[in-house]
């Protein structure tokens, strides 16, 4: 499968471990970054991963940020992406099976390297169970955002807060 | 602080648990499922809706796994839900993303750990400051 992943700069070691584990299984891996710790922003990386599992350039997606929140978020934020943010294996499993989700995030500081893996595992290796009942409920989910141009594969939406960032508009 | 609170059916009684005990610490409540919803989309999304029309300050989702509400919710263009298992997401998510809802599953947490993750979310406030950024782009999205 090709699978995309994406994280933030907090969880940038873990990523690379998923991506070795993916590789070992024979999974080819889009990493969209961040690849360093250098201060970035989560919503960057989730919408890149949405994007590509959206568009179908990649099979599925896997995205990490330090709670796993913000880069979900980002992701479930993008045309035909259904995303689960998961924290252990059964939660996964059933999200695949009854709602056939294309991405999943976790906290890459709250759920440990083993745990990671499993979830992991059962995410690529659970099918989609249809029935009349769980089609009925994806279809209502993808119904409730519209489609945005403006958003979709558009490099440069988020320019105008990357700007202001870059001003020192944002600071603590 | 209001609190808006619902559930689908399997939620349900999970709902009714935090409701009582958030009404005994003095929360203001407003359940938007006095009956359980048809799923977790209607419960969600009615949800949501009290939060973005201002009728809450915070929301609370209850359904089997608490990712499906997470799901539902954040197609809503302006939502931000985070789908808890423990008390140190339910703190950071506060904190950092400036979660307007979370979402618990009756399935997967009991009752006890639910009522800790209720009060590490409302416990705290939202930082602000340099995560503004990110939350300014996700409200911008869908």
């Amino acid at each position: 499968m090709i699978i995309a992943i994406g994280n933030d700069h907090i969880v940038t070691d873990v990523k690379i471990d998923i991506s070795n584990f993916l590789k070992e299984q024979g999974h080819e891996v889009i990493d969209v970054g961040a690849y360093d710790t250098s201060r970035t922003h989560y919503p960057i990386y989730g919408k890149k991963v949405g994007e590509l599992v959206g568009d179908g350039i990649a099979d599925r997606g896997i995205v990490l940020c330090g709670t796993g929140v913000g880069i979900t978020v980002a992701a479930n934020k993008n045309e035909g992406v259904r995303a689960a943010l998961v924290s252990n294996a059964a939660i996964t499993r059933y999200m695949k099976e009854e709602l056939d989700i294309n991405v999943i995030g976790f906290g890459g500081t709250t759920v440990g390297k083993f745990l990671a893996e499993d979830i992991v595992s059962v995410f690529l290796n659970t099918e989609y169970k249809e029935t009349a009942e769980n089609k009925k409920l994806i279809e209502k989910i993808n119904a409730i955002a519209p489609k945005n141009s403006e958003q979709h594969d558009n490099p440069e939406f988020f320019k105008k807060e990357l700007d202001l960032w870059d001003e020192g508009f944002y600071h603590d | 602080m209001k609190i808006a609170l619902g559930s689908d059916k399997k939620g349900f009684e999970l709902k009714e648990t935090i409701k009582k005990y958030l009404q005994d610490k003095g929360y203001v409540v407003l359940d938007v499922t006095e009956e359980p919803a048809e799923d977790f989309i209607d419960s969600s999304t009615a949800v949501s809706q009290a939060i973005l029309e201002g009728k809450a300050d915070r929301g609370l989702m209850f359904d089997e796994y608490g990712a499906g509400s997470f799901m539902a919710s954040n197609k809503i263009k302006g939502m931000i839900t985070a789908n808890v298992t423990e008390e140190r997401t339910a703190h950071m998510t506060t904190e950092h993303n400036g979660a307007k809802a979370i979402a618990i599953g009756s399935g997967i947490v009991g009752p006890a750990l639910a009522k800790s993750i209720v009060d590490s979310y409302l416990d705290i406030e939202y930082a602000g400051g340099r995560h503004q950024v990110r939350v300014d782009m996700l409200e911008k999205m869908i």
